[in-house]
């Protein structure tokens, strides 16, 4: 990993995520440059806010971290797996097993329950019905919804919803828990909660990077990066965050 | 993927949409369960047929004209086989008996003051007559003024024939015979199979004194009875070589091919080969109108294909979701083939019952036995879930295909 070692941001020795000199370029019409040549390392246990305008790139930045998209030119790579050089499949199976998302809008499946829901991501990583079902019980109980496992996200209030969404992002474990807006469609208080559970996982190990444009969602991470017209203007370390 | 998963969340989605599933089903259940009505339909009615020709004619050979390259039942009417015919086919290796058929015009039958008309009467030997085929009395002699008669014959009038009963026949130049009935046969034979399903009232009379068409036999040199139809009983073994015999005989030095028109063909068939060329025929319409059912059935498959489509832009965010999670377009594409397959085989399911039941009652109504196509019937179901699978592949396959960035950001 020492070809990492110029990115900004890779003390660690070992990070989580590296991204390296990464162009994304979208054409639609005439050619658009979301990202220009973007470095960012996430070291292991880190908790990073991305804050941009909206258009800044920050949004394309996420998806190529998740695996969901490719970048033009340049590396990402997530726990070892260079994503952006793997096939559509092994990508699937790397945001299955690596990555967790939490969404703005929740984006829970409407008919599953939350434990179906929670098991998901397992049931593409090959788990046993039993297992998993068993590993989102769990996780529903830690993040407090030990009482709604067989409720379908219509019958949760929002913050429940959300809460269902990181239970289904830690569900396989992953390396990286992504978070797109995780408090956007929820009140302050419900988002606060949020917040604090995000907290928690940090503290737990987990390394976190969280996409948002609110300062106060931002300011509960280790440092923000700043992104505007696709590239990093400034990358901000919070003193307080770190213990 | 766990295809047990996919199945989960296929019922789900079904039922998340009640009407709209019944609605496709029912297109796929009409679709099957026309198929397997016309089919069923079809196999019915040939057993029924097949099994009135088995029945009794093992060993019979009907000859008769046709017009020439017919490939039906069409025959010719001409009396054209003289008793020198009779005399020389009964010559042949492997025939054991020649039992020549004439039909007598009659203008009407009567018994007591009830009065049937236009009926016609078959002349024949008593040989005809098989014990069997006796339901009541005995056969009628020949050179007597006898007759007897079919049960539907029988029933006929409204005081029923029996044997003793008298009846008189009104001949077309208003002569008036009177004749007593023998008995009642369910059949003859050396009748040609094909008049069997008319089923219509019948009488039977011996050839001395009734039939008295005639011609100049052209080897005789003399005036002779002929007749328009002879069929002869060999030994069943030996079918297929009496047949060319008795085909080689009357296409060369035979009266009848001297006293039948040139375009005229004299032919020689057996029981069987009646019963294949029924069964063809059958086969052919009943290939013809289930086809036609499986018109319905792909109209069925196309509600599929639409319904999935409409699916898939519907669940557009599902399809993201379950990509983000770690699902391959594979897996995307089990889910909705899975989904479709499922309505194809509810379709089929139910389809294949209610083919049966109107199926059923179509031969009820038609009044031959029910007979099951089980064959057509794992067909459908087969063809059910084939349909659903192939009306979905479309679909699932755009499914696949969706970006998950844009489906997650889909509304």
């Amino acid at each position: 990993m020492s070809e990492s070692s110029g990115v900004p941001g890779s003390e660690a020795d070992d990070p989580t995520v590296v991204v390296d000199t990464v162009t994304k370029e979208y054409t639609i019409g005439n050619t658009v440059t979301a990202l220009d040549n973007v470095s960012l390392s996430l070291s292991r246990g880190s908790y990073t806010a991305i804050m941009g305008p909206s258009g800044s790139g920050k949004s394309t930045l996420l998806n190529l971290v998740g695996g969901l998209d490719t970048p033009s030119a340049g590396r990402v790579t997530v726990d070892g797996h260079e994503v952006s050089a793997e096939s559509e499949a092994e990508r699937a199976a790397i945001r299955g097993t690596e990555i967790g998302f939490v969404f703005q809008t929740f984006n829970l499946m409407p008919r599953l329950t939350a434990v179906e829901n929670v098991a998901l991501p397992l049931v593409f990583d090959g788990w046993s019905r039993e297992e998993r079902r068993q590993r989102a019980r769990d996780l529903l109980s830690d993040v407090g919804l030990g009482d709604r496992l067989d409720h379908v996200p219509s019958e949760l209030s929002g913050g429940q919803r959300q809460r269902v969404a990181i239970a289904r992002a830690l569900a396989p474990d992953p390396a990286l828990i992504l978070a797109d807006e995780p408090t956007g469609n929820v009140d302050t208080d419900t988002g606060a909660n949020i917040l604090d559970i995000f907290d928690e996982l940090h503290e737990a190990g987990n390394t976190i990077l969280v996409v948002t444009h609110e300062r106060h969602v931002a300011e509960r991470a280790d440092r923000i990066v700043h992104v505007e017209d696709g590239h990093i203007r400034s990358i901000e370390e919070l003193t307080e965050a770190v213990d | 993927m766990d295809s047990r998963e996919s199945l989960r969340i296929a019922i789900r989605s079904i039922r998340a949409h009640k009407l709209r599933s019944a609605l496709t089903v029912l297109g796929v259940v009409i679709g099957i369960a026309s198929v397997i009505t016309f089919a069923t339909f079809g196999a019915s009615v040939q057993a029924e047929i097949v099994g009135d020709i088995g029945d009794s004619s093992a060993g019979n050979i009907y000859i008769f004209g046709t017009p020439e390259g017919d490939e039906g039942f069409d025959r010719t009417f001409q009396p054209v086989f003289t008793e020198s015919d009779v005399d020389r086919i009964r010559a042949i290796e492997g025939v054991d008996a020649v039992l020549p058929r004439g039909i007598i015009q009659v203008g009407s039958v009567r018994q007591g003051n009830q009065t049937l008309a236009r009926q016609q009467v078959t002349a024949t030997t008593p040989a005809s007559i098989t014990p069997d085929s006796i339901v009541s009395g005995r056969t009628f002699t020949s050179g007597e003024e006898e007759v007897v008669v079919n049960e539907r014959m029988a029933e006929a009038f409204s005081e029923n024939l029996t044997a003793g009963s008298t009846l008189t026949m009104v001949m077309p130049n208003g002569e008036e015979r009177e004749v007593t009935v023998t008995g009642v046969v369910s059949g003859t034979r050396g009748e040609l199979p094909i008049s069997d399903f008319a089923r219509q009232p019948r009488v039977y009379a011996p050839i001395d004194p009734f039939y008295n068409s005639v011609v100049e036999s052209p080897s005789a040199g003399v005036r002779q009875r002929a007749y328009p139809q002879v069929t002869v009983v060999s030994d069943p073994r030996q079918i297929p070589a009496t047949k060319a015999a008795i085909e080689g005989y009357l296409s060369t030095d035979s009266d009848a091919r001297q006293l039948s028109a040139a375009d005229t063909e004299l032919v020689a068939r057996s029981g069987s080969d009646f019963v294949d060329e029924i069964s063809d025929v059958i086969e052919r319409i009943t290939r013809f109108v289930t086809g036609i059912g499986v018109i319905s059935l792909v109209v069925g498959a196309i509600g599929i294909a639409n319904v999935m489509l409409v699916s898939v832009t519907e669940r557009t965010r599902e399809i993201g979701i379950m990509k983000a999670v770690g699902a391959r377009n594979r897996d995307v594409m089990g889910v909705f083939i899975i989904e479709a397959a499922l309505l194809g085989t509810l379709g089929s399911l139910l389809g294949v019952p209610l083919g049966l039941v109107v199926g059923f009652g179509a031969t009820r109504y038609a009044d031959v036995g029910f007979s099951l196509a089980p064959s057509w019937m794992a067909l459908a179901v087969i063809v059910g879930i084939v349909v659903g699978v192939v009306a979905g592949l479309y679909p699932a396959w755009r499914a696949a295909r969706v970006d998950p960035i844009d489906a997650l950001r889909h509304e």
